[in-house]
């Protein structure tokens, strides 16, 4: 950019420079010429009234005189010559002489030399005006050296100027683009930082201009952006704390329902049996209100950035194995492990998305569920496949999201619809992953990647 | 790149030299060769006929109407004049741009209108011959004063 604008400087002034120096020779060139040929016109119309015609050698001689040196006159055989630079005259010349019967010039350079051919027949002119060619020809060789030499002052003088205001219109071109990129290098880099997240950053904008104005418009954009993003914000974090607040809130009058229903529990055998449905029912639904509850207090604590890890040493098999065997799955699953995979990890958060894992799998897919451990050297691998149906194409990018139910249709199922959500977050706080797919022969498979370095332990 | 530039610097340098041109028009051919002066006289039907003298050479307005002045000589005998010979053949020319001022050794008495004519023609034909404009007027001017001094004349065969 910057390159080019001194480039553009530069053309310009040579150009300049080129033009006039060529226009001012050419002008001189012209000038010169026209003087030249003008001469030699009046000194062959003053010598010709002193003519005889038909002229003998004497006359010629004398009209060659008057007309001056390194001039050549024909007539018929006769010639008179002066000066070697005659020969010079062309065969153009001559034809266009005879052709035309009017005054020619012509321009040549000989042996490194612009010299000037001026040719003219001497016409008779009738009393009643008609003109016809006397036959007597006029040659004149005019050195144009002179005229050389004021051009080559002129080109120089034109060069030197030049070279002077060279560095002066460079100098003013850096300067012009200076001011003109330098705004432009603010602008790119503010918004390069508003790009990367800083919405503080804000260029100030100078003069009034085109790129004065685009400063204010982007200023303004950036204005926008933060206040809708602060106010984003804060309704997010205001959600979020609503929701923390609610399950919190329900905690205790939950614990004092649980106990109530513990105790009518207990009390069932003596009722009718309607009434002891009614208060099954009612247990198993507080049941699942406390888990809710748990699961969405788990979430907030996600949210809040407060969930925290507690590392110890856990050898991933016996950890799978003891998760399965706490719920009564071993059994149903099949379980695969290599041996020895010793990881600093959250024994509980790895309990709760395994279980997750296998749950859903047992729940919503067909036997055989395997369960599969292996290690290699960045990660270690935990995979739960089942034999199902798969996952659903247009549910596959929302499995993880919160109250999330493929089935629509199956409302009241035994989850919360937070278990995939809870065990992704689990698995991202282990600074590992989560990630579901179908398996090549059908059925879901879930991926759980796990570091051997946990990042923020 | 380099190169590029010195190719630039030298069409440049070379492009302000003179160049040479091919053969081109400058104008009008001068003129002034002739083989003589023309005179005009009088036919057998007093109609204007020129006589070539074979002078050689372009002769002056003053040189061509005397030459006029003192006749047509015994040459050819089909030619007259219509002026009256004088003793003088003294002619005094002034030119100025469009009218050529003649003031001939005679009286209006001493030539007829055709007289006129051939002395009009004559100054005329030695006017054009070099080199002058045909459309120039010509003024002759009378020893006695006469209004005819005044008029601007042309020749009836040089138009």
């Amino acid at each position: 950019m910057l390159v080019a604008f001194v480039l553009v400087t530069v053309l310009g002034a040579a150009a300049a420079a080129w033009s006039s120096a060529r226009s001012a020779s050419t002008a001189l060139v012209t000038i010169t010429q026209q003087r030249l040929t003008q001469d030699i016109a009046g000194q062959i119309a003053a010598a010709a009234p002193e003519l005889t015609y038909p002229p003998d050698q004497d006359s010629l001689d004398g009209l060659r005189a008057a007309v001056g040196a390194n001039t050549l006159v024909t007539y018929q055989n006769l010639q008179s010559v002066d000066g070697t630079s005659t020969d010079l005259v062309t065969g153009a010349l001559r034809a266009a002489v005879r052709a035309q019967s009017r005054l020619v010039t012509q321009r040549i350079t000989a042996s490194g030399q612009p010299w000037l051919l001026v040719g003219t027949p001497i016409m008779i002119t009738e009393p009643d005006g008609e003109r016809t060619p006397s036959g007597i020809d006029v040659y004149c060789v005019r050195d144009l050296a002179d005229v050389q030499q004021q051009i080559d002052s002129i080109t120089w003088s034109a060069v030197v100027t030049a070279a002077l205001a060279l560095p002066l219109a460079m100098l003013l071109a850096l300067l012009a683009a200076g001011s003109v990129l330098r705004p432009v290098r603010k602008l790119r880099d503010t918004a390069r930082r508003l790009a990367a997240g800083d919405l503080d950053a804000r260029s100030p904008p100078r003069g009034a201009d085109e790129l004065a104005e685009l400063t204010v418009t982007i200023n303004e954009m950036a204005e926008s952006v933060q206040t809708s993003m602060a106010a984003m914000r804060r309704m997010q974090a205001e959600a979020r704390r609503f929701a923390a607040d609610v399950s919190h809130e329900l905690r205790t009058p939950l614990s004092t329902l649980t106990a109530v229903t513990e105790v009518l529990a207990t009390a069932t055998d003596g009722m009718e049996a309607d009434a002891r449905e009614s208060a099954q029912m009612a247990v198993t639904e507080t049941y699942r209100l406390v888990r809710l509850v748990e699961d969405l207090i788990e979430v907030s604590r996600f949210d809040a950035g407060t969930a925290q890890l507690r590392l110890e040493d856990v050898d991933v098999a016996d950890a799978v194995r003891d998760c399965l065997r706490a719920r009564g799955w071993v059994e149903r699953v099949d379980l695969v492990t290599q041996p020895e995979i010793q990881l600093r990890l959250d024994r509980r958060r790895l309990d709760v998305i395994v279980a997750n894992l296998v749950g859903n799998a047992l729940r919503h897919g067909e036997p055989p569920v395997r369960a599969h451990a292996w290690a290699d050297r960045e990660q270690v691998w935990i995979e739960v496949t089942d034999n199902g149906p798969g996952l659903p194409q247009d549910v596959l990018p929302h499995v993880f999201d919160r109250f999330y139910k493929a089935d629509t249709a199956r409302t009241r199922t035994p989850g919360s619809g937070l278990g995939l959500a809870i065990a992704l977050e689990n698995a991202r706080l282990h600074g590992g992953d989560l990630t579901a797919a179908n398996a090549c022969g059908g059925g879901a498979r879930f991926m759980l990647r796990l570091p051997w370095k946990p990042e923020d332990a | 790149m380099k190169r590029t530039w010195l190719a630039a610097l030298a069409l440049l340098l070379t492009g302000c030299g003179i160049q040479p041109s091919g053969v081109t028009d400058a104008g009008q051919a001068p003129t002034g060769v002739v083989p003589g002066v023309t005179l005009y006289f009088l036919g057998t039907h007093n109609q204007l006929r020129p006589q070539l003298r074979r002078t050689g050479r372009l002769a002056t307005i003053p040189e061509a109407v005397s030459l006029l002045l003192t006749g047509p000589g015994p040459d050819d005998s089909t030619l007259h004049t219509d002026i009256a010979p004088s003793s003088t053949a003294q002619v005094i020319v002034t030119t100025t741009p469009g009218v050529i001022q003649l003031m001939v050794p005679l009286t209006i008495n001493d030539v007829t209108p055709l007289g006129i004519d051939q002395i009009v023609c004559t100054a005329l034909g030695a006017y054009v011959q070099g080199g002058g404009p045909k459309n120039t007027k010509v003024q002759v001017v009378f020893t006695l004063t006469t209004p005819e001094s005044g008029k601007l004349r042309t020749c009836p065969l040089i138009t």
